[in-house]
């Protein structure tokens, strides 16, 4: 019975890093490196800044792995942490920041059709909207809880929060993004019937 | 309450379709985290053989404003040297030598004047 990367936990691929294997690298940027990319462009609602905050993040990781200590938290959550507290350094430096709608990922080609994937591509640049409308500990709690599929007890964990204060943030943010987008039903092809 | 359960519900599936939309790393950001890792990695120093042996040196006592502090007491050493302050022992007679002038006597006089008028 073989042993692949992927069998690895984020654990011991750290420290197959510290020990000088470069494989461990790769692994752990292909596993953590689209999911911090990920959250950063919907927190921050621009690429730019996203592949930034995911590199710096990653370089963070490399210079802590010597110090990680197995066992104690998970990679990933200290990782978003980081990530989040990137996020949150970037915000405050470029106040009255906009909305880049490069920061949208494309549907996928899933064989509908182009009306279709443009009324997909509109509802997407509808949510990113009203997610950079919400302030930025609901947009965070939101990214965490409803697209990464966090748990509510490492949410608390990455923003230093209770589990009390997570769930009031997602069920504000929640209502928050429901009344921005229930206006806009009928242009984005939601039908009342 | 119908309206509202049927806009969480959409709020639901765009959350759904996001979740499916997640970014691949572009090749650049994937090479320049994995070129960060490289030079992080423990030990990495012997990787890092493109960087000039003066800069490697300058680098592993501090770089720049090490050298200049490196720069600024050998000056210092060397007028302290040549030029010894009142209160710094003679560093001729610490090195167990002793000072001395040659005085020249009167019969040099006639050399004296011949070397000064040939520097005329």
């Amino acid at each position: 019975m073989s042993t692949t990367a992927e069998d690895v936990s984020d654990d011991s691929l750290l420290v197959l890093y510290v020990n000088g294997d470069s494989r461990a690298a790769e692994e752990l940027t292909a596993r953590l490196g689209p999911r911090v990319l990920g959250v950063a462009m919907r927190v921050l609602g621009n690429r730019a800044d996203a592949e930034d905050v995911t590199q710096e993040a990653m370089l963070r990781l490399w210079r802590m792995a010597p110090e990680w200590r197995r066992g104690e938290a998970q990679v990933s959550t200290w990782l978003y942490r980081v990530a989040m507290n990137l996020c949150i350094d970037r915000k405050r430096r470029a106040r009255g920041g906009h909305v880049d709608l490069d920061a949208v990922p494309e549907p996928p080609d899933t064989g509908r059709t182009a009306a279709e994937q443009m009324q997909d591509g509109a509802r997407q640049d509808a949510l990113q909207r009203a997610l950079m409308q919400l302030p930025e500990r609901q947009r965070q709690a939101v990214v965490l809880r409803h697209l990464e599929e966090l748990p509510n007890p490492e949410i608390a964990g990455i923003m230093d929060i209770s589990i009390e204060a997570v769930e009031s943030l997602t069920a504000r943010g929640k209502r928050a993004l429901a009344a921005a987008l229930a206006g806009r039903r009928e242009e984005l092809g939601y039908s009342d019937g | 309450m119908a309206d509202e359960d049927k806009t969480l519900q959409e709020l639901e599936d765009l959350f759904a379709a996001a979740r499916e939309d997640r970014p691949e790393l572009p090749h650049h950001l994937s090479a320049a985290i994995l070129a960060d890792a490289a030079r992080a990695q423990p030990g990495a120093v012997v990787r890092q053989g493109r960087l000039p042996l003066w800069r490697q040196l300058a680098d592993a006592i501090g770089g720049w404003p090490a050298l200049g502090g490196l720069a600024a007491a050998s000056a210092a050493g060397v007028w302290i040297g040549l030029a010894p302050p009142s209160f710094v022992p003679d560093p001729v007679v610490l090195a167990g030598y002793e000072d001395s002038s040659n005085v020249l006597g009167d019969g040099s006089y006639e050399m004296a004047v011949m070397l000064n008028e040939d520097l005329q």
